[in-house]
């Protein structure tokens, strides 16, 4: 699920994908606008440096920009990175799966059905860019009625 | 004929059959379906003209239907002539079965449907746009016109022009050797085994070695049980370090719990497209020069029972492996000399060989290549090399793209030419994928 270190994180790429390419934002303006606590974020960010989402520079100067063009950063792909395998519950991953301690996984429907319910999460979620989570913020219309 | 649904596919290697007998299976009286081989027969390519039995299939024989759609087909092609193998039972058939499996499906449907199949014995020379459709000129001067033409023509088949002292096995250039003669095989994957195989059967007695950047050997197949994953579990779009991290805790956490690194690689194979599509051209191009190697290996394994006798020529010294680059090749009265530098211990030695085999592999600058009608359409500017020069810049619906970055609605290709773009297209069970959604792509929109 959807955790405040994803929503976060998704937060200020968003806030990255609005300034100009090449300038670099400073952490402490990204934490004030976005209302997010600064030490956290910090730790984010970190983390998406890491998986190359973004790129940094220390120093007086230093900040964050995007690494790439935000129309190619795909939301899915930073919320697996934040949160880990995208799963609506967490007996509904296979890779970090926790098996509930009052039911059987191979016979469980609920389950079952929330396998599926991920897949429809990650399809949503891989389609869409960083770009266009930007733009349709500026219009204030869901996502799904552009296009 | 261009009033029709008509498709000419250049083919050289299995995607051309692969995608015929797809396009077939599709309900469309009016299709006409021209593949063009320049091959003596159809289906074959390079890796399944091979008579020897020991060049075994890589890949088992539920993973080898031509159908994407029917996994058992082979099994009971095979079954029908008695080379059935109980179920569950991993059998790697020789590959001069595989193309006799490839060739008697496209020439029995050749004759069952000869208004919607035609095959064409000669080389294609150029593509062309027309104004309705294409127009294919073959060497000898005949002309084929269609609504859309595929590029099916497998991989290349002769050295890189870098390492033109080396020559392919069973090319004109390799005349009968002196059994007792050292000889040097360039790469020490797949091929090489292949090459060392046909070596070890033809008598040969003289040193064998094999040399490659690293001296890294494919592992063998062993039964196992492939990890069940759906993209939601698998990190997209990353870095690569942060990938291969991931990947290697997944390993260790199989291993911990009794299972084998095999289970990850083959549980991954489903996503192994997406997982290099989502990828910044920074992973992909870290991935090919650091990582690509080592994935190989793991990745396209052989079978068991040859990966036991390749131990057995490694430990008798009947076959050598280096790891070492070539810095300078030379010719002294009659033998090759090669100077290469060892990988580890950095030191500089000299070969002397009687034949360099090329088995490097299949990765090399596309626009250098020998494939007449690929150069040509690089040049015309109807096509281009995708960034990494792995093959022809495609789209993910396999569409050719032109020097302007303008996608073609004529020109398609399958095969490993798209490993630019889909990077694992090299294999039976991915090719088959492709061409299936190719075919119902072009029978949709296209055609």
């Amino acid at each position: 699920m959807l955790t405040r270190k994803g929503k976060y994180g998704l937060k200020a790429l968003v806030y990255l994908a609005q300034q100009p390419v090449d300038r670099l934002a400073f952490v402490g303006d990204i934490a004030r606008i976005n209302n997010i606590p600064k030490k956290f974020l910090d730790a984010i960010l970190v983390e998406l440096r890491n998986a190359g989402f973004v790129q940094s520079r220390k120093g007086k100067e230093g900040g964050y920009r995007l690494a790439r063009p935000a129309e190619e950063i795909m939301v899915g792909h930073v919320v697996r990175v934040l949160d880990g395998p995208l799963a609506p519950f967490p007996c509904a991953s296979r890779t970090r799966y926790q098996p509930c301690d009052d039911c059987d996984e191979a016979t469980c429907q609920v389950r079952h059905m929330m396998l599926d319910v991920r897949q429809a999460i990650a399809d949503v979620l891989d389609k869409r860019s960083l770009a266009e989570m930007r733009d349709c913020a500026e219009l204030e219309v869901p996502l799904q009625q552009q296009a | 004929m261009s009033g029709r649904r008509s498709i000419v596919i250049v083919g050289g290697g299995a995607s051309d059959v692969i995608l015929a007998l797809h396009l077939l299976q599709l309900p469309l009286p009016d299709l006409r379906v021209t593949v063009v081989e320049k091959r003596p027969s159809f289906g074959r390519g390079l890796a399944y003209s091979t008579t020897l039995r020991d060049h075994l299939l890589n890949v088992s024989a539920e993973g080898m239907s031509a159908y994407a759609d029917d996994p058992e087909h082979f099994r009971r092609w095979l079954a029908k002539r008695g080379l059935g193998r109980p179920p569950d039972t991993p059998y790697y058939a020789p590959r001069g079965t595989y193309g006799d499996y490839l060739e008697e499906l496209i020439t029995t449907l050749e004759k069952e449907e000869p208004a919607r199949l035609r095959l064409v014995r000669g080389e294609a020379a150029s593509i062309t746009p027309t104004a309705s459709g294409v127009e294919v000129l073959l060497a000898n001067g005949a002309s084929l016109v269609a609504r859309t033409a595929v590029l099916a023509v497998g991989h290349d088949e002769l050295p890189a022009p870098s390492m033109r002292f080396a020559i392919r096995m069973g090319s004109a250039e390799d005349t009968p050797l002196d059994p007792s003669a050292p000889v040097l095989i360039l790469g020490t994957g797949l091929s090489m085994v292949d090459a060392w195989l046909s070596l070890e059967a033809g008598g040969h007695r003289g040193a064998i070695i094999a040399v490659s950047r690293r001296g890294l050997l494919p592992w063998p197949h062993r039964p196992g049980r492939p990890m069940r994953l759906d993209s939601a579990d698998i990190p997209l779009g990353t870095e690569l370090s942060y990938f291969v991290d991931w990947f290697r805790d997944l390993v260790h956490e199989t291993k911990q719990s009794g299972g084998d690194w095999r289970d990850v690689v083959d549980g991954l194979r489903p996503f192994n497209q997406r997982i290099w599509q989502s990828w910044p051209a920074s992973a992909k191009r870290r991935f090919l020069n650091h990582t690509k190697a080592w994935w190989d290996i793991h990745r396209h394994r052989m079978a068991p029972d040859i990966h036991a006798r390749m131990r057995d020529a490694l430990r008798t010294d009947r076959l050598t492996v280096l790891a070492a680059r070539i810095l300078a090749v030379r010719e002294e009265e009659g033998t090759l000399a090669i100077d290469i530098q060892h990988r580890q211990s950095r030191a500089v030695e000299t070969l002397r060989v009687a034949r360099v085999y090329d088995c490097t592999g299949i990765a090399k600058n596309l626009e250098e290549g020998s494939l007449a009608i690929v150069r040509s359409l690089i040049e015309r500017g109807l096509a281009r090399a995708d960034p990494f020069k792995l093959g022809l810049d495609v789209t993910r619906e396999c569409a050719v793209i032109d020097s302007d970055g303008a996608a073609s609605d004529k020109l398609f290709a399958v095969g490993p030419l798209t490993r630019g773009t889909f990077f694992e297209i090299d294999a039976v069970p991915d090719i088959r994928v492709q061409c299936k959604a190719l075919a119902q792509r072009l029978a949709s929109e296209v055609l």
